[in-house]
């Protein structure tokens, strides 16, 4: 009886396309990304480096503290500014990131409002040189930089943190979006698997879709009630335009982009993501496999025709195949 | 793309084929045991010569032993006698005992023992023998009898082999005149045998005497005469008693030819006593002794070419890649989440020292102390190499604790915890914490259990002796896993825990 039932649930998921973790490796981690580029995405600071250089807009690089000594820089680097994070530059799942809304008399004011000392920093940059944070915990660097705001349009349905939006883009060609937003349970940060909600994104129009949290649908934010259906997305061709340069950017054929929405600066890379999750398919209530088919069969028609497409054509594309609201 | 997939399943075809065959020849053409508690008869037979020497006369005494070049292999031969030169001498097929003997008085008694099996011998030679030969001069009434035997005998069969058993009817017939003219009213074998001899010698058919000893147990017995022709592609054996055809799988052939069993000069009332014992003996036990004694050599190869010390090691060692397997199966296929690859391996490897039911408390228990001491220490606020050191330093002084209580109350079990448990423990304890910093503790409580589960079950199935032995005794079983895994590696369907992740998707 269970086994027939786990045939059944297997045959409906391969009908949608649903991507397994298996398929994802094979056919596309391992098929489009090739090992000795994965350092650009597993740092951060290269991948902002090169973002800088390639003009895509990231948020911008206070200092970087490689070695314990270092650590005394720490004061010039942050003299008059009240805002900032602190991340390890190859931390993974959003671990060991500190961000600091305020200061308050000598001392500081993280985003839930907590106040700690300079001393306090002091340790957290230098758990993140030990490699605490790091994945394999090798030795590590410590990424200052610019705090973004969120636009307050997320205000209503997200849980203090910064909402950001995951695109997956597979050769340039944007093929699933969603929106992560921050529940109390995540602690402000915005990683599914700690307790952050996914909410799928319609690729041509910006607009927001069903929401996933621990596996689940569901339709309402958990600390706001608010329904996090229907919302538009702002300046959302700027968002996929991004997306899609950022193949050029590292070179990797099927990842993960983070990006963010600053109320001053506009959408802004995060980072960069070799193996992003599936989750995002349950977002958008779509399976990975058949978009990435489209994607495939797309590619090899324009290689038989000798050219390739511009990050526009390529954004073009995506909206015009992969819109999950009908257009009226 | 395409020519990596078949480039792939070439090499997954050519390891399993290899694998197959290899595996496939060690059991059906080597005859090596599947199962280590498969057992092969062991005969051991005493021949006991006894005669009565001539004082003052030089001994001599020839006597046949088996030529052991059909389906028997002789695992231990000896020549028990005092004061008395041995030497074996082969000829044609026969091979013959010479025990001699300056001087000598009294009664005499001297031993020939061969131990031997019936598996795990050489190819068979491939037969030869006579096809035509002269008619033996016979004159008067008994060539008269002869040829009004041989009439209906050539009516009566079609080849040598029909030949040969209508003569052995015939002969057997006693109402028959010229029979009882042939044999003069003797009707032992030896008589029955010459008759049969000149029969078909008239019509000019070889033939050839054997005598053979029946391999059973405490039965008292003589070598039984038997009579064997060659039709040109194999030997045809018949009894001259019976009319029976056709060797029964219990004789051993001790001689061939005319010639007595024993030759004696300097002694009379020779007499032989044969005396037959069966015993059972380990079937692999019994293969690694036969390849001491025979040129082929199929075991010196394999991994029982090894010295006993490193045999017992790669015995552990060859169950490692089923292990991997294992949780190979479960990670990919299952979805279970580890550890690591390889941690739940070594776990299931320490687990051998400790046993399964203590080894998962010991594990729990230390682990569960451990990781409750970097929580502690979390409030610290000490680095991550200085903490981990404190970490590992309480696991040994806790092992050492857990092992001093055990032994005060007797439990000589809690003792077992050797350095390599230790050394997976601790490792076991960091990784765990790491990932307790990483994803936190409800997913590094799934990942322990998970790991556990993996290593028990991985624990369970590499400490079955028959699949222990199975690998160790067949190595070419790892190419077939080495292809399995070569599969597994392009494989896309779900994992089964996918199937539960993905629930959300039928609700509509």
């Amino acid at each position: 009886m269970l086994g027939f039932g786990l045939i059944k649930t297997w045959r409906e998921l391969s009908a949608k396309g649903i991507m397994g973790i298996n398929r994802r490796n094979a056919d596309y981690v391992l098929k489009y990304n090739k090992r000795n580029l994965y350092p650009i995405v597993d740092d951060k600071i290269i991948t902002k480096e090169r973002a800088i250089s390639a003009g895509i807009n990231v948020p911008e690089m206070y200092g970087v503290i490689s070695t314990e000594k270092e650590i005394e820089k720490l004061d010039s680097i942050l003299a008059g500014r009240t805002d900032f994070v602190i991340k390890p530059a190859m931390g993974a799942g959003g671990d060991g990131i500190l961000v600091i809304a305020d200061r308050f008399e000598d001392r500081y004011k993280t985003i839930s409002g907590k106040i700690i000392s300079h001393e306090e920093i002091e340790y957290q940059i230098s758990s993140i040189l030990t490699g605490l944070y790091s994945l394999g915990g090798s030795r590590d660097r410590a990424l200052i930089e610019y705090r973004v705001t969120p636009d307050p349009l997320f205000k209503s349905i997200s849980y203090e943190g910064v909402p950001d939006i995951r695109v997956i883009v597979l050769m340039g060609y944007p093929i699933m979006a969603m929106l992560r937003l921050p529940t109390r349970q995540s602690g402000g940060k915005a990683n599914l698997h700690q307790g952050a909600i996914g909410v799928g994104v319609d690729l041509a129009t910006g607009i927001t879709l069903q929401g996933t949290w621990l596996n689940n649908i569901i339709n309402k934010h958990p600390d706001t009630s608010n329904h996090v259906a229907g919302v538009q997305l702002p300046d959302w061709n700027g968002f996929m335009t991004l997306a899609a340069g950022c193949y050029e950017l590292c070179g990797l054929g099927y990842i993960g982009v983070d990006m963010v929405l600053d109320q001053d600066k506009g959408p802004l890379i995060l980072e960069l993501n070799a193996r992003p999750g599936l989750n995002i398919q349950i977002a958008n209530n779509a399976g990975l496999t058949l978009r990435a088919h489209a994607v495939e069969h797309h590619l090899a028609e324009l290689k038989r025709q000798g050219r390739t497409e511009s990050v526009e054509e390529r954004v073009h594309f995506s909206q015009s195949l992969f819109a999950s609201i009908p257009s009226q | 793309m395409r020519s990596l997939t078949l480039h792939l399943k070439i090499l997954i075809a050519l390891c399993v084929i290899i694998g197959v065959t290899v595996t496939a020849y060690q059991i059906f053409v080597l005859g090596i045991p599947v199962s280590e508690d498969e057992t092969d008869s062991l005969w051991n037979i005493d021949a006991k010569v006894e005669f009565q020497a001539n004082p003052r006369d030089p001994i001599k005494l020839h006597m046949f032993v088996p030529p052991l070049n059909q389906d028997y292999i002789s695992l231990n031969e000896s020549f028990i006698s005092n004061n008395y030169g041995v030497s074996v001498n082969r000829s044609d097929d026969n091979r013959r005992v010479t025990w001699s003997a300056r001087r000598a008085s009294g009664k005499q008694t001297l031993y020939y023992r061969l131990v031997m099996t019936k598996r795990y011998s050489g190819e068979q030679i491939k037969a030869k023998g006579p096809i035509y030969r002269e008619s033996l001069p016979i004159e008067g009434a008994e060539k008269i009898a002869a040829e009004a035997l041989l009439a209906p005998i050539r009516q009566h069969s079609a080849d040598v082999e029909t030949f040969i058993s209508e003569t052995i009817k015939r002969v057997n017939n006693t109402s028959d005149d010229n029979i009882r003219l042939l044999l003069g009213g003797d009707v032992s074998s030896e008589r029955k045998a010459s008759v049969i001899d000149i029969l078909l010698s008239i019509a000019h058919v070889p033939m050839q005497r054997l005598h053979t000893i029946r391999l059973q147990a405490d039965v008292q017995q003589s070598p039984e005469l038997w009579l064997r022709s060659f039709n040109g592609e194999k030997w045809l054996y018949f009894n001259p008693q019976s009319g029976e055809q056709g060797l029964p799988n219990d004789r051993l052939i001790w001689w061939l030819g005319d010639e007595p069993l024993l030759d004696l000069d300097g002694g009379n009332k020779a007499a032989v006593t044969f005396t037959l014992s069966n015993s059972e003996m380990n079937a692999i036990r019994l293969a690694k002794l036969s390849n001491e004694n025979t040129e082929a050599g199929f075991l010196d190869y394999s991994l029982y070419g090894l010295p006993l010390q490193t045999q017992q090691t790669y015995q552990i060692m060859i169950m490692i890649p089923l292990g991997v397997m294992v949780i190979l199966i479960l990670r990919n296929l299952g979805g279970l989440q580890t550890l690591g690859t390889f941690t739940p391996v070594l776990i299931a490897l320490a687990f051998r020292e400790t046993q399964l039911g203590f080894g998962i408390i010991l594990f729990t228990l230390i682990t569960t102390l451990g990781l409750s001491l970097r929580s502690y220490l979390e409030h610290l606020k000490l680095q991550m190499l200085p903490r981990l050191s404190v970490v590992l330093t309480f696991v040994v002084v806790l092992i050492a604790v857990i092992s001093l209580f055990s032994h005060k109350l007797g439990l000589e079990r809690g003792l077992s915890v050797a350095l390599f448990p230790m050394v997976i423990l601790t490792m076991t304890i960091e990784r765990l914490s790491i990932t307790w910093e990483e994803r936190g503790g409800n997913h590094a409580f799934k990942v322990a259990v998970g790991t556990l589960f993996a290593a028990a079950l991985a624990h369970y199935l590499m400490s079955i002796p028959e699949l222990a032995y199975f690998i160790f005794t067949f190595p070419a079983v790892l190419l077939i896993m080495v292809g399995f895994m070569l599969a597994m590696g392009r494989y896309r369907g779900y994992r089964l825990t996918e199937l539960f992740r993905f629930k959300a998707f039928l609700k509509d």
